[in-house]
């Protein structure tokens, strides 16, 4: 059980690391890292994935925050469209095509990536 | 206004379906609102707090939650993200956008690969995950 513990203290800096430095990301290393690492069961992984990414995004607003590099108002219509879509999305889960849904986000972050990396 | 309304939305429904649509949010910030790459994180970070409630009420179902490995992610984690986090403000911002563009493409390989691997619709009760 305390190895157990180790490995999701590794796989929580992970996350926790990327999530600091990209804003973004540590989620998606987060999820299959609780399978692989300590055996979080596939339908227990979204909360307790939502569990662990919770803090980790307070913690680094603090620091943007502190640093001057948080634009609140600029986001403002971004979070009310997030508050929609995100129930949205939850109650679609299950009723789309998973490797459909795979398929276009890899090529949507695919395209991302390129003209980030230019 | 309207269009990142209507971004979020669209943002936030992938994030609810457990792929993560804060990266989508970041290259629209940053490839096409042309957004300072730091200042699209920190919208980003502020995006995840709001959906990933609403996402989390909706899922009722999936709120069942593994206490022992979340509190040691968890507290790591926020060592780790504060590291990250400052290191974030230090890095140059061309640098930055340049290795998250770097971890996208990797990203949309493994999606791509998921996709093709993946065991057909019916086979997959469950297995969805949310991210940042």
């Amino acid at each position: 059980m305390l190895k157990k513990k180790w490995r999701a203290g590794a796989a929580g800096a992970a996350a926790g690391i990327v999530n600091g430095l990209f804003g973004a990301g540590g989620g998606m290393l987060l999820v299959p890292l609780l399978s692989a690492w300590c055996g979080v069961e596939e339908r227990k992984c979204f909360a307790s994935a939502l569990c662990v990414m919770a803090p980790l995004c307070l913690v680094s607003l603090g620091v943007y925050a502190l640093h001057g590099t948080l634009e609140a108002g600029e986001s403002v219509p971004y979070l009310i469209g997030g508050i929609f879509g995100g129930a949205a999305g939850a109650l679609l889960l299950r009723r789309i095509p998973v490797r459909l849904l795979h398929a276009l986000f890899g090529l949507l972050i695919l395209w991302g990536g390129l003209r980030l990396w230019r | 206004m309207a269009i990142g309304f209507l971004v979020g939305l669209f943002c936030g429904a992938l994030s609810g379906l457990g792929v993560g649509g804060g990266s989508i949010l970041m290259v629209w910030l940053t490839a096409v609102r042309g957004f300072d790459q730091r200042i699209a994180q920190g919208i980003n970070l502020l995006f995840f707090l709001p959906t990933a409630l609403s996402s989390a009420f909706v899922h009722a179902r999936s709120r069942i939650v593994e206490t022992q490995i979340v509190i040691p992610a968890a507290i790591s984690g926020a060592v780790a993200a504060c590291a990250g986090a400052f290191l974030a403000q230090r890095i140059d911002t061309e640098m930055l956008r340049r290795l998250f563009g770097a971890l996208l493409l990797v990203i949309g390989a493994l999606e791509l690969k998921k996709a093709w691997t993946c065991p057909k619709e019916r086979d997959l009760r469950s297995g969805q995950a949310h991210s940042a």
